[in-house]
């Protein structure tokens, strides 16, 4: 019974005071963006995802909030074009492989390179250290420091650990995304 | 509400859309949420400007690609197709168009809704490139076999767009796609499964398996016997129920029936067939493959005829249309099949549809024997009027066919030009019709005077600066010829009077050609009218007059050199040659000026030649098939054409060789003599050169052995006189150019060059050609040639020297004139029997091969099959005239038998050129 209450509740809300958010999920290949974003939306965690041509967007539902995820392509030949999706959203997530400290380098250059841009100004931006499951990773303090994020100024930016395999912290991301709508 | 209704109903806001406000509009795609009608409206926007030719710039392109890629994944169903439609006809000037290929994939796969599915799979095709196909590979395939139609055909169509970006992934689908072209999964089966949220729509136009018939032979293009029995096996009842389909199973049938000899006899069985289908779209197919047929027989089209016959009177206009179209086209060159339907015919001159009457009645001008043809021309006087300009001069075109294919017709062919030329018309209309009448001044020379007539009456009030201009130009080359030229005089000098400063000219120029005739009166008159002229206001007129003013004061032939010059150069070598130097590379090349005298001059007759034969063999008027294969009965008139070029080429290849350079020009190349079997290991083609007092003969030689090099690779040639062998050769040896080494397949070119030594300028002999050469292994691995080789010699056929190489075809207005003026000639005659002719027609252009002369009178055409005479003109290298007639007979016993006569001017022509057919 309250199970249905809330189903209704939740249906007003949607109603009358639905809200769209635009977030784009950029990061290097094999960082974990397509698994991440179906595991947000509901969907069962795969092993093999095949690498995005381009990019993939998807829905997620979550109370009165939708957000419209955007999840871009890793590929070098796809990097250029990151800026023109990340323009006007209301967030960007940027994913590492925490796991995968050989790329981490690489991952500092194109993040710093992007949020250059004059058109990013003041887009908040969320790290996430993907494949936290894994033994040999690194902890938020460490991805902190590899990725240099206390430079980053003029923009609101967090860094949350997850595992996108078995779902650990994913609450924390989606409100952390739902409270973007919320200004 | 209200705006958003307004407008999407009010028809001028589409219709008044203008790129760049729709560039800034597209700004909403990035809005957020999407709101699915304004978005449409915006997309059907770009739509109609890029399907009106508008253009986008690649930046404007780019970004509203990428606006729209923001539409993705929307609810609306519609969206998503209008988003499809556009990015498909983006994807060609937008860049990184590649970005949407994930998300378009998801739409293209199993359980997506099939109303877009079709659209998704179409747009993924345009987005794609070479690399990311195996990605999609799958999805593709299984929409080929899908059961839903609309998908089926999209997948099939985007192979077929993949296909030349990534040949072998493509190929790997034929299984899908032969299952898809055999329409075996029936239509009722997916209605039984609800699994699939759509309604599932039957298959009832079959155009599946058109696209995939399509696709498997784009597949199975280079293999010809794949080809083959996708035909056979397709062609069987039942198989294939898609009209469409089967017309492309025709067109099939009919290259390969075209292409392969061999396989010519089961395609025209089964074209046969199909001429009985039960649709008219494979009817009309089948008909017009077999028409077009190359060399058909009578056998083969007269099942064609008949069927086409009876669709002459069905009631339906667009059949009557399509039948009569296609039996106009081959009356062109099969006029005597075509005659059974006249009857038929001549009752749709006078249908409503002017379209099919106009056809009717030019099918019939060239069905026509001589005896109708003044019932077809007051036939056709009746309802000219009726008809718009194009029909006209279709028509008009046709009776100058007519008229060159009968000479003793022109009285009433001319009345009828005549007539038409009075009637109200634009540019094109009576450039046909003049142009008609310049044709019959130059061919047939009976009906000069009245044409001329005609023409200058014509002028009088013409509105067309050109027209006028060109027949003021014809009335000064023929009218000081006719017997009054001073009724000329006063048409082109009433010209002066009244027409504008380029008429003025023309006409001044040709009343200068009149300023030659020897009849004194004439003369001062002419004198009298051109210095009025020099008043004239424009600089140009008066700068013409004064000059023939001047020319006409001269005592000596300057005059008549300079105005009534009857020589030219060579037009397609003079371009050549200007076009060569302006596009030189090296400075050097502008230090000496443009050198006019090595450009070859030709007699005003020879262009006249090279003018017929071209009227003859264009698109329009022609009395040959249009599609003949090159090596089997090569028409004359083609013949001639193709020497043209053949001769330039050679002429061009030539002046590279030092040694030939004091030889001076090439005065005759004859065509290729093949030496050997074309499957021989080697292959020899020969041409012979003749120069002034010298020949050279080219040898192109063909090393066809696999791993083999052939090095200092030459021909022994040895002339032995052709009458005589005893006597001395009348040729000696200048020199010889060998090829250093002949790689396989790789052909190499041997000269070797003769003087003339006997005191004939046309030497007959026979040539016994030895190729000598050293033969050295390749060794496979290195592919370098091994140090050492044998000797080897090669025995090749003789070459003949005669009479035919020696002459070149040239024309004249009659040949009658030309028989009798050469009569104090020397002439030869001579009665044989050609053997290996089948018919008169096939001896006619044997004949006309081997004396390489010009048939005259249209006698080039065989119209009886028992007698025929053909009569051949043309000119030693020397400038001699040589006239020959050849009368023929044929009986099925003892094949053709020809009685040959020639005339020549020069001594020993006239034999010489017998003895290149007896010889």
């Amino acid at each position: 019974m309250a199970g249905l209450f809330k189903r209704l509740y939740d249906w007003l809300l949607r109603m009358f005071w639905q809200t769209e958010l635009d977030i784009t999920m950029i990061g290097l290949q094999n960082a974990g963006k397509t698994s991440l974003l179906r595991v947000l939306a509901g969907g069962e965690f795969t092993i093999d995802t095949i690498p995005t041509v381009g990019f993939n967007m998807k829905k997620v539902q979550q109370g009165h909030v939708t957000l419209k995820c955007w999840d871009l392509g890793g590929q070098p030949r796809f990097r250029p074009m990151w800026e023109r999706y990340c323009k006007g959203v209301n967030a960007i997530v940027f994913i590492v492989d925490s796991a995968d400290q050989a790329a981490l380098p690489v991952a500092r250059e194109e993040l710093h390179l992007l949020l250059e841009k004059p058109s990013l100004d003041g887009i908040p931006l969320l790290v996430l250290g993907n494949k936290s499951d894994l033994s040999h990773h690194l902890s938020v303090d460490q991805l902190i420091e590899v990725l240099d994020l206390k430079s980053v100024s003029k923009r609101e930016v967090s860094c949350y650990g997850i595992s996108a395999k078995e779902e650990t912290n994913l609450d924390a991301v989606l409100n952390w995304l739902i409270s973007r709508s919320a200004r | 509400m209200s705006y958003g209704k307004r407008d999407e109903d009010a028809d001028g806001a589409i219709v008044r859309v203008d790129r760049t406000a729709v560039f800034q509009e597209a700004r909403l795609f990035n809005s957020s949420p999407v709101s699915p009608r304004k978005c449409r409206i915006l997309l059907t926007k770009i739509a109609l400007l890029l399907f009106t030719g508008e253009k986008f710039p690649t930046n404007e392109a780019t970004t509203l690609f990428f606006g729209i890629s923001k539409l993705f994944q929307n609810k609306d169903a519609s969206l998503r197709q209008m988003v499809y439609l556009v990015i498909k006809e983006l994807a060609n000037t937008a860049e990184d168009v590649i970005m949407v290929t994930s998300s378009i994939m998801k739409d293209c796969q199993v359980g997506s809704d099939i109303v877009y599915r079709a659209n998704a799979i179409r747009a993924l095709c345009r987005i794609i490139d070479a690399t990311t196909i195996p990605a999609i590979e799958r999805i593709i395939k299984t929409a080929i076999v899908d059961k839903v139609p609309s998908v089926c055909s999209a997948a099939l169509v985007s192979s077929y767009h993949l296909l030349p970006v990534s040949r072998d992934i493509v190929r790997r689908w034929q299984n899908e796609v032969q299952e898809a072209a055999s329409g075996s999964k029936s239509s009722g089966f997916s209605l039984g499964f609800g699994g699939s949220h759509s309604q599932s729509i039957p298959n009832t136009s079959y155009n599946t398996q058109y696209h995939a018939i399509g696709l498997l032979y784009q597949m199975r293009s280079h293999d010809r016997m794949a080809l083959v029995k996708m035909v056979q096996q397709y062609s069987a009842a039942g198989v294939v129920k898609s009209p469409a389909a089967i017309m492309l199973l025709v067109r099939l049938a009919a290259k390969l029936a075209t292409d392969d000899p061999g396989l010519r006899k089961p395609m025209v069985q089964l074209l046969d067939g199909w001429l009985r289908h039960k649709s008219e779209l494979v009817n009309f197919e089948a008909a017009k493959a077999i028409c077009d047929l190359p060399d058909v027989t009578d056998g083969e089209a007269t099942q064609t005829i008949h069927s086409l016959q009876l669709f002459l009177v069905s009631p339906r206009p667009v059949t009557k249309f399509a039948a009569i179209r296609i039996l106009h086209n081959f009356a062109t060159f099969k006029p005597d099949l075509v005659r059974a339907c006249n009857p038929d015919i001549e009752s749709l001159v006078t249908n409503t549809n002017r379209s099919i009457g106009t056809f009717a009645i030019s099918t019939l001008l060239k069905t026509c024997n001589e005896s109708s043809v003044d019932r077809l021309m007051k036939q056709i006087t009746t309802f000219m009027s009726e008809i718009s300009d194009d029909f006209k001069v279709t028509i008009v075109e046709a009776i100058r066919t007519l008229a060159i294919k009968f000479p003793s017709k022109h009285a009433s062919i001319f009345t009828f030009l005549s007539q038409t030329l009075r009637e109200d018309g634009g540019f094109d209309f009576k450039k046909a019709v003049v142009e008609s009448m310049f044709d019959l001044i130059k061919f047939v020379p009976e009906s000069k005077e009245d044409a001329l007539a005609h023409l200058a009456e014509f002028i009088e009030d013409c509105e067309f600066t050109k027209l006028a201009v060109r027949i003021l130009h014809l009335l000064g080359m023929e009218g000081p010829k006719t017997k009054t030229p001073t009724k000329y005089i006063r048409y082109i000098y009433n010209r002066v009077v009244l027409e504008n400063a380029i008429v003025r000219a023309a006409a001044v120029t040709a009343l200068g050609k009149f300023g030659l005739s020897k009849d004194e009166e004439v003369r001062s008159s002419i004198k009298v009218l051109l210095t009025r002229c020099l008043d004239d206001v424009d600089d140009e007129v008066r700068d013409r007059a004064a000059m023939n003013l001047r020319l006409m004061a001269e005592d000596d032939d300057t005059a008549s050199k300079f105005i009534r010059n009857d020589s030219m150069f060579s037009l397609p070598v003079l371009e050549h040659q200007l076009v060569m130097y302006v596009t030189a590379e090296g400075r050097d090349t502008f230090a000496s000026p443009f050198d006019l005298s090595k450009i070859p001059v030709v007699t005003r007759e020879q262009a006249d030649a090279d003018e017929r034969t071209r009227k003859l063999t264009s698109a329009t008027p022609t009395l040959k098939a249009p599609s003949m294969p090159k090596t089997t009965a090569q028409g004359a008139a083609e013949a001639a054409a193709s020497t043209a070029a053949a001769a330039q080429k050679y002429a061009a290849e030539l002046q590279k060789i030092p040694e030939l350079s004091s030889y001076g020009g090439v005065l005759k190349s004859s065509p290729v003599v093949e030496l050997t079997e074309s499957e021989t290991e080697y292959v020899v083609k020969a041409i012979k050169h003749i120069f002034k007092e010298h020949i050279v003969l080219q040898f192109d030689i063909n090393n066809t052995l696999p791993d083999t090099v052939l090095t200092d690779v030459s021909i022994l040639s040895t002339p032995v006189d052709a009458n005589d062998p005893d006597e001395a050769a009348p040729l000696e040896e200048d020199f010889l150019i060998p090829v250093s080494q002949l790689k396989t397949n790789e052909p190499g070119t041997v000269y070797v060059a003769f003087k003339n030594t006997s005191g004939s300028s046309y030497p007959a002999c026979t040539f016994s050609n030895i190729l000598k050469f050293t033969s050295k292994e390749v060794d496979p691995s290195t592919g370098e040639p091994e140090e050492t080789g044998y000797d080897d010699e090669y025995q090749v056929e003789d070459l003949d020297l005669g009479g035919s190489d020696f002459v070149v075809p040239a024309f004249a207005g009659s040949w009658e004139g030309v028989w009798e003026s050469s009569a104090g000639g020397e002439e030869a005659a001579e009665t044989l029997s050609l053997t290996g002719s089948k018919s008169i027609a096939d001896a006619v252009t044997q004949l006309t091969n081997v004396f390489q002369l010009q048939p005259l009178d249209g006698s080039d055409v065989a119209l009886s099959a028992s007698t025929h005479t053909l009569k051949l003109y043309g000119k030693s290298i020397n400038g001699g005239k040589v006239a020959v007639q050849v009368r023929m007979a044929f009986s099925a016993k003892a094949g053709v038998t020809i009685q040959i006569r020639a005339r020549s001017e020069e001594d020993g022509m006239a034999t010489a050129v017998i003895s290149s057919v007896t010889g």
